[in-house]
């Protein structure tokens, strides 16, 4: 069990780091994402990301990642901070 | 500096904006004609395509632009336009080009530019070369991720989540649907949406294929090699890269991509 949990916790470390690489390059933050915890909020409080930015977001995790995300899978909870975003990927990668 | 030709080009009853940057060497060492991408993408990438297509002048190749219909400053609004248009511009400007130079065809085209140069060149005379960056590879894929424009700026303004049906059912009745400030014909959603990055028949040709990636050491896409695959089937001597450089048609800030500039000139160097 403890080990299962280890590994998860391992893996949401690797997608973080994924995810925020793909967020400095989709919105030009030159590093600022380093700061950014679980906790800090994306949409709303990140001007750059408007839904072009979103799209390009979805697109690009499709494809690192390699599932695809249907339309109706997509909400603006998702994007509300970094762990959401975190968990929704965590959760495609393990269903 | 280089030096270029900034003029209109008539085309049917409108005209096309057009951009010619002159061979900068006394050698013409070929034809480009740079077929942009879609919506706003190509806003973005005009930075890109400008710098690029100085540095094939400088390297002696005479690079033509235009600006398709509807798009840029060329005549009418985004809502003219359809792919059977946008096919008619380029054989206008291929034709254009053909007055001013013989030197080797090169199509170069950026995402669904390349859809665009590849499905064109059956209308062709002459079997061109092609340059493709970070191509589309299914046009009915990419219009999808295109409506997913509306339907995000939808769900983030709180609206329902049929935004997507809604559109299939707009243009299903024959009217143009808007997504991201563009207006869009169901003419042209429906030529986009059927055509793919095939390889042209009786078109043997050389193709530069340069996938864009931000990340250190990257391979080519398992899509993009089933795809390069398909192409040398069919007879055509394929380079594929991946180069390293932001996705600038898509990036909030306009970015620049020095290294594909270097690449793209050196692989087309090398053709022939």
């Amino acid at each position: 069990m403890f080990a299962l949990d280890s590994m998860l916790l391992e893996l949401a470390l690797q997608i973080k780091q994924e995810i925020l690489a793909i967020l400095d390059e989709i919105l030009s933050l030159k590093g600022r994402g380093a700061s950014f915890t679980s906790k800090t909020p994306l949409l709303g409080a990140i001007p750059e990301l408007d839904s072009m930015a979103v799209v390009a977001l979805i697109t690009t995790l499709e494809e690192r990642f390699g599932f695809s995300i249907d339309d109706d899978e997509i909400d603006g909870a998702t994007f509300a901070t970094l762990g959401s975003l975190v968990d929704f990927v965590q959760g495609k990668l393990t269903a | 500096m280089s030096s270029r030709e900034i003029f209109f080009l008539p085309v049917g009853n409108g005209q096309r904006l057009c951009v010619f940057h002159p061979p900068q060497t006394s050698v013409e060492r070929g034809a480009v004609l740079y077929i942009h991408p879609f919506a706003e993408e190509m806003n973005k990438s005009r930075r890109m395509a400008t710098l690029q297509s100085r540095a094939l002048a400088d390297a002696g190749y005479g690079v033509l632009q235009i600006d398709l219909l509807g798009c840029g400053d060329s005549s009418g609004d985004f809502s003219d336009a359809s792919w059977e248009a946008w096919r008619g511009d380029v054989v206008h400007a291929v034709a254009w080009l053909r007055q001013r130079t013989s030197a080797p065809l090169t199509l170069w085209g950026l995402r669904v530019g390349c859809l665009l140069a590849s499905n064109v060149a059956v209308d062709l005379q002459e079997r061109p070369n092609f340059i493709f960056w970070q191509p589309v590879l299914s046009g009915k894929q990419y219009w999808q991720q295109f409506m997913r424009l509306k339907m995000v700026s939808e769900v983030l303004s709180g609206d329902a989540k049929c935004a997507i049906e809604k559109l299939r059912q707009q243009l299903a009745a024959g009217n143009a649907v808007e997504v991201a400030g563009y207006a869009i014909s169901p003419i042209l959603a429906e030529g986009l949406a059927k055509v793919e990055l095939d390889s042209p028949v009786r078109n043997i040709g050389q193709v530069i294929w340069l996938d864009i990636s931000s990340r250190e050491g990257g391979g080519l896409a398992p899509v993009s090699q089933k795809r390069i695959e398909q192409w040398q089937l069919a007879g055509f001597k394929v380079n594929a890269k991946v180069v390293r450089s932001p996705a600038f048609w898509q990036t909030n800030e306009i970015e620049d991509a020095p290294e594909l500039i270097a690449v793209t000139i050196k692989a087309l160097e090398s053709l022939q």
